[in-house]
């Protein structure tokens, strides 16, 4: 394994150093300006956003012991773009341009997660609920948070509409250093903190009582994850716009890899999904000749059959379960 | 010495009493046999126990209330073994055994030194490497067991260990809680078959019979009155069957 392991680490790596290269080519002082003003520091922002959303979903997979658990997919990024976007319509009317309203969209793209969070951690509180009620809530959630977000893009006028479009579409934006650093604490703390957890995580896959049995604080532990999972994703909307899927593919790719140890798993999944975004955003940035697609284009375009196929795998485990 | 008490313990869930005014004491050293018809209530007890349940009446782990505890402090003294301890993702007898570990402050590699002796305390050693969900059912619960020893705790409580096993299988795993049992700890066990407790060691062993969220009586193994108690509490008549040293409880098919 760690072989797999090393080998991971140096296709992500690989990925990373190779990315601000690829393309035009970049001479004189204007490829240099491209280079260092505009592509390294993209290739930083899709680091630290596929490294959060990756583990992010890794640890929401744990707690809601199910492969299917994800930021979009329990409702925490609906929240989080439906905060943005009242952000990103509201700025221009407040006279704040969205550049130097980043704080406001980060901040209410927050409140939007951890709202839809707090709502999925009271539903997951209650005993009787079970971990398929909160992924069916979590997509109830979605669907009402994306209603809403219809209803102000309708409401909006057409620069806000623009623009409001555009950054759901999920993209990693022209924003320089200054984002990379404003960005970072955010993750640095969603990674320090979920990553510390790794060995309470490791003893929920033997189930919920099990684990409180040998000492873990399960709705501790699930309000933390819940919490610190928001914050992260909810920045990495802020920035970025909902890039779907991530949270979900990386984690499977690399329990397909390394093993579902957590130990190996929650680090691992922070490597390949910065790997994984920093892929995409290059595919995105040279498909189409002379124009850029949004990077959650393609990361929608290989997770939507991802988790199509992981529907069909997991029913058809449950067909064929091993009985003793 | 570790002791845990539950006294006059009621619980209640969705209008239903699942527990009536139950009293029990296990103290380190002692085999406490929990027998009973399904629905009587034992594993509700055994839940009761841990704190996973809220319940009237107190239950005190050392003098301490069990659902005040911190998680570790609590885990530090109790341990438990329920009927399905499958885990929810294909991770390897060693990984599993080392989570259960969780309550010690140390370094993963010291857990993993505390795994390995566990599993080979439980004859578990040959799977550390394999995945937990490729073991056959015996298998299984000898690494459900190994996790238990992990965590090294006074007192144990074991749900129907020997559930869905086969007779060979059954006997080796009664042999093996004998063994902890005999190594000083307290054991409550929940089974269905009382003639399982003669691989224990009869004389020290201690049935406590259950029926509809009450305890309907408490005596040795070895009591004259036990199998009138058997066939009262399971409603059925029973033959008492000497197999060379061993008595054994027979359902005869006719009423109690």
């Amino acid at each position: 394994m760690k072989t797999r392991v090393l080998l991971l680490c140096l296709l992500s790596a690989a990925v990373v150093g190779a990315s601000p290269w690829l393309g035009r080519s970049l001479e004189g002082d204007t490829g240099r300006f491209i280079l260092e003003n505009l592509r390294i520091p993209r290739v930083l922002m899709a680091v630290l956003v596929g490294g959060t959303l990756s583990l992010v979903g890794a640890c929401y997979q744990t707690i809601f012991a199910n492969p299917l658990a994800a930021p979009s997919t329990v409702g925490t990024t609906a929240g989080a773009t439906l905060g943005a976007l009242v952000a990103v319509v509201a700025a221009p009317a407040l006279g704040i341009s969205l550049a130097s309203g980043l704080p406001m969209i980060a901040a209410l793209a927050f409140v939007g997660a951890l709202l839809v969070s707090l709502a999925i951690a009271a539903i997951a509180a209650r005993g009787k609920a079970r971990v398929n009620d909160i992924l069916l809530a979590g997509i109830a959630i979605s669907l009402a948070a994306a209603a809403i977000s219809t209803g102000l893009q309708f409401s909006a006028d057409q620069m806000q509409l623009y623009a409001a479009i555009q950054w759901t579409l999920g993209h990693l934006p022209q924003v320089g250093y200054r984002g990379v650093v404003m960005l970072l604490p955010f993750v640095a703390i969603c990674w320090v903190v979920l990553l510390s957890q790794t060995r309470a995580l490791q003893t929920l896959l033997g189930g919920e009582e099990r684990a409180h049995s040998q000492g873990v604080n399960v709705p501790w532990l699930r309000s933390l994850v819940l919490g610190v999972g928001a914050l992260g994703v909810g920045a990495c909307v802020a920035w970025c716009g909902p890039i779907a899927f991530i949270g979900l593919i990386v984690p499977h790719m690399v329990r397909m890899g390394v093993g579902a140890s957590r130990r190996v798993m929650l680090p691992m999944s922070v490597v390949l999904g910065a790997g994984f975004l920093t892929a995409c955003d290059t595919v995105a940035r040279l498909i189409v000749v002379g124009r850029e697609l949004p990077v959650g284009v393609v990361t929608s375009a290989i997770g939507a059959p991802l988790l199509v196929w992981l529907v069909v795998r997991q029913g058809s485990s449950r067909g064929t379960h091993k009985s003793s | 010495m570790t002791s845990l008490e539950l006294a006059n313990v009621s619980v209640r869930a969705r209008g239903k009493t699942l527990l009536r005014d139950v009293s029990l004491r296990l103290q380190q050293g002692e085999f406490v046999a929990l027998l009973g018809p399904n629905g009587a209530g034992k594993t509700t007890l055994l839940r009761a126990a841990l704190g996973l349940l809220p319940a009237e009446g107190s239950v005190l782990l050392d003098g301490q209330p069990v659902r005040e505890m911190p998680g570790r402090e609590r885990a530090a003294k109790l341990a438990w073994l329920p009927q399905q301890s499958a885990a929810a993702e294909p991770i390897t007898v060693l990984e599993q055994v080392t989570a259960a570990r969780f309550r010690f402050h140390e370094t993963h590699h010291a857990a993993e030194a505390g795994a390995l002796a566990a599993l080979d305390a439980a004859g578990a050693a040959q799977f550390a490497a394999r995945h937990v969900n490729e073991l056959s059912g015996g298998e299984a619960q000898r690494v459900a067991v190994a996790g238990m020893i992990a965590q090294e705790t006074p007192l144990l409580l074991l749900d129907e260990p020997a559930n869905h096993l086969d007779p060979a299988q059954q006997i080796e795993l009664y042999r093996l809680i004998a063994r902890l049992w005999r190594d000083g700890r307290g054991v409550l066990c929940i089974t269905h078959d009382v003639n399982m407790l003669r691989f224990v060691g009869e004389s020290a062993v201690r049935v406590v019979g259950m029926a509809e969220g009450r305890v309907r009586f408490e005596c040795e193994y070895g009591a004259p009155e036990l199998p009138g108690h058997v066939g009262d509490l399971f409603k059925v008549g029973i033959e008492i069957v000497q197999a060379g040293a061993d008595r054994l409880l027979v359902p005869s098919g006719r009423p109690a």
